[in-house]
């Protein structure tokens, strides 16, 4: 038993700690929050040069082929900006999409881009009729001789605007009962004529919907060599890429807790700070707990995937518990801040509007305590 | 990172010896009550009796060195003893030793070599089982504000006053306690803290009637008491860590309490919760097939869970000798907390059944109900969950700079 870090691991958290804290100072990252893309393509290439947009690709297509909880580690301080940016979205989703669905060529064409940052993934799967269970996913992909036409629209779909190419779900046939079969990945340029991307307005930073008007994509872009197992392939890339994101997620809490420690000192009222007071620590102490419950489920869940153990039941607990956790220690931050928590210019609302954004993504705590049971064979 | 001990063939061995050492040792008529209070005399001799044979061979508390009776064992070799005897619902002690598993640990830290002679291998090979007397009437959150006076008369301090929420069924050969040695002394070094003999002159021992008798952590108690001391006559030499340096060595016991060595055990009652609710029918439908039951199911599942982390993390933090910070009593802040969240949940989901230990209707002969009064009494004992707060934030340092440090327990 050791729930320490390896000295590989801490090297890496250091570096990526040092990197998030020189290039995405507070106001950088407000500024980048409503862009289309939430990077610049200097920062994002910066990002690239450390090696970490492959950290999860194999060498023979160009990555560094780090393991899950390596790759946690480094979106545990990219969480802790939190930087902003289709890092997640094209070099954990949408890459784990690709090797567990993909051809060797799709592999070969798609991966060694990934990890340099000249290729973009975006995983275009929510609809209008949002979930994340096979039966929502209704936009069918008409087949033609040598083609399929994809129309319809996405929606919620995170960092499409910063992808060079979609990871995009549609129907090649039919529903069946609530069965994954049916769906295949299509990988589609995302200057396709017919493509239309647009990023919601509102309280959500890089996420967008999608208009597929007639969109042709060549049959050979179906990901894999057998079309309608789309959702199994989604399924598998989740398993790795949910406590990834989870971790993302812990290093935002992890940050709002530091801001409020550190605001509980240095807030003075009564004559006294803040954190004297017990309700005060009540807050702080409330989101500590949910930080620690966040990490150390999302922990157990990437050494369960890492060292190959069943990890469905980790990997649902993470999610639900981790997801719930980011709501409540963002709130905590806010009761301990009151007004200056709400200035833009103080940060901590950065975290506060990722914690809603990033909910649902890849299934909410809802979704997950049920898959929950499943797993657990009830 | 591993969340898992692996163990080397070596360990294997060591497991495979302790299996059948257990299987030759351990009763066939070892029963375990599921109400502690049930406890019989005859048991609880079976238990004194395999804590002794546990202590000849160092195994009874196996950290500690040979030399004072202990085991000389690593932290790996200790699971795999908790593990085994886990399989047969026992803990190390085996019986209700709260005064040796929290006070050997101060008398190791903090007493003379002579003191360690003198008091640690009785405690350690399970000749003495020990209480621990710290409430008082007045002196509850308030430790450092207990009122029992110890008096300095040639070799023997004198001593009067009261205790409570003391002790488990059956007695003990030792207790300690802390008192006031200085009353003119500021707060924090006006105490000392001091070995008593259970069969001193002037000592009494009253039971308590309560909802039942909670412990942190160990061994389940069965029964709690109030001491009172009249003119008890302690040797000198029973006072450990030195006159008005007795809040110095209940840090060592109020860290452990607060959870600070951290709990490796599954937590039984929720496992069966769970297997009662996958395997009934109420209604000619499964339990777990009701959706309300199977979101109060997962509900349980997910804080068990995250108590099992907790507690893991703290283990190793403590084994391992890492820093601890805050750990300890989140773990048991959370533990206790959500103590009360399970039972309230099991209640929604079995109804009244959840209240009975009938025969015939109570499910889970009656554990289920326990659990419904054990989560209640469970909120105080060992600091109460806004004590554990009040640590928690001082660990942390909200609102203050200087953090303040865990308890020393090497």
């Amino acid at each position: 038993m050791d729930l320490g870090l390896t000295e590989a691991q801490e090297i890496l958290k250091t570096a990526a700690a040092d990197f998030v804290r020189q290039e995405y100072d507070k106001d950088t990252l407000i500024a980048l929050e409503n862009t289309p893309t939430g990077v610049t393509p200097e920062l994002f290439r910066q990002v690239a040069a450390l090696g970490w947009l492959g950290i999860l690709i194999p060498e023979s297509y160009g990555g560094t082929d780090r393991s899950l909880t390596d790759t946690a580690v480094l979106f545990e301080e990219l969480g802790r900006g939190p930087v902003l940016g289709p890092h997640f979205s094209s070099s954990v989703l949408g890459a784990l999409i690709v090797l567990l669905g993909g051809t060797e060529d799709q592999k070969q064409e798609l991966l060694p881009g990934v990890a340099q940052g000249t290729t973009v993934l975006g995983v275009a799967v929510t609809e209008p009729n949002y979930g994340w269970i096979p039966d929502t996913v209704q936009m069918p992909a008409s087949r033609q001789p040598d083609q399929y036409v994809l129309s319809g629209t996405k929606l919620f779909v995170h960092d499409a605007q910063a992808a060079t190419h979609l990871l995009c779900a549609a129907r090649t046939a039919p529903p069946d009962n609530g069965s994954g079969s049916g769906i295949s990945f299509f990988v589609v340029k995302a200057n396709s004529p017919g493509v239309a991307i647009r990023t919601l307005p509102g309280w959500m930073s890089q996420v967008d919907e999608i208009r597929f008007d007639n969109v042709r994509v060549p049959a050979a872009n179906v990901l894999g060599d057998t079309p309608g197992n789309g959702w199994d392939i989604l399924e598998a890339a989740s398993m790795g890429a949910i406590p990834v994101l989870c971790a993302y997620q812990v290093g935002s809490c992890q940050a709002v807790v530091d801001m409020a420690v550190a605001y509980s000192r240095t807030r003075h009222q009564f004559s006294q700070p803040i954190g004297r007071f017990q309700r005060v620590q009540d807050h702080i102490i409330g989101a500590v707990n949910h930080l620690d419950a966040a990490r150390w489920t999302t922990y157990e869940a990437l050494w369960k995937l890492d060292s190959g153990r069943d990890a469905r039941s980790s990997v649902h607990l993470a999610k639900a518990v981790t997801s719930e956790a980011y709501l409540k220690v963002c709130a905590g931050g806010h009761e301990v801040h009151a007004g200056v928590g709400v200035m833009r210019e103080y940060g901590l609302i950065l975290h506060t509007q990722r914690s809603r954004t990033l909910y649902h993504c890849l299934g909410d705590a809802r979704y997950h305590r049920r898959r929950l049971a499943d797993a657990l064979g009830w | 990172m591993d969340f898992e001990v692996t163990y080397t063939p070596e360990q294997e061995a060591f497991r495979a010896e302790v299996r059948g050492w257990l299987s030759e040792n351990i009763p066939a008529d070892l029963t375990q009550p599921v109400d502690p209070a049930d406890l019989t005399l005859e048991q609880y001799h079976k238990l004194r009796e395999l804590g002794r044979r546990l202590g000849a061979k160092g195994w009874l508390y196996p950290t500690y060195p040979q030399a004072y009776g202990g085991g000389d064992l690593a932290v790996d070799v200790v699971m795999i003893l908790e593990e085994e005897l886990d399989r047969y619902g026992l803990h190390l002690p085996p019986y209700y030793d709260s005064g040796g598993r929290l006070g050997g640990a101060s008398i190791f830290v903090w007493g003379t070599e002579e003191q360690k002679q003198h008091f640690l291998p009785p405690i350690f090979r399970g000749e003495w089982r020990t209480w621990q007397l710290l409430s008082e009437p007045n002196a509850g959150s308030d430790l450092a504000g207990v009122q029992t006076r110890a008096v300095r008369d040639g070799d023997s301090y004198v001593i009067n006053g009261q205790k409570i929420y003391i002790g488990s069924l059956y007695g003990c050969e030792m207790m300690w306690t802390i008192v006031v040695t200085d009353p003119e002394a500021p707060r924090h070094h006006n105490l000392g803290w001091l070995m008593i003999p259970y069969d001193l002159p002037g000592i009494e021992v009253r039971p308590m009637e309560l909802l039942t008798a909670g412990g942190e952590g160990g061994a389940s108690p069965g029964l709690k008491h109030t001491i009172f001391f009249d003119n008890v006559r302690v040797p000198a030499f029973n006072l450990v860590g030195g006159e008005n340096n007795g809040w110095q060595v209940a840090t060592t016991h109020l860290e452990l309490e607060h959870g600070g060595g951290g709990i490796v055990r599954r937590n039984r009652i929720v496992d069966q919760f769970l297997e009662y609710c996958t395997t009934t029918k109420h209604n000619g439908a499964t339990l777990s097939r009701n959706p309300d039951v199977r979101d109060d199911m997962v509900d349980v599942y997910v804080k068990s869970e995250i108590n099992r982390l907790f507690g893991l993390r703290t283990y190793w933090l403590s084994h391992a000798h890492r820093p601890r910070s805050y750990e300890g009593p989140q773990g048991s802040y959370y533990r206790k907390i959500t103590a009360l969240e399970i039972a309230e949940t099991m209640l929604r989901a079995l109804g009244p059944y959840a209240m009975t230990n009938d025969p015939q209707w109570g499910p889970l002969q009656g554990l289920l109900e326990h659990y419904q009064r054990a989560a209640v009494v469970g909120l105080h004992p060992g600091g109460t969950t806004d004590i554990q707060k009040v640590v928690m934030s001082r660990r942390i340092g909200i609102g203050r700079a200087a953090k303040e440090q865990a308890g020393r327990l090497r």
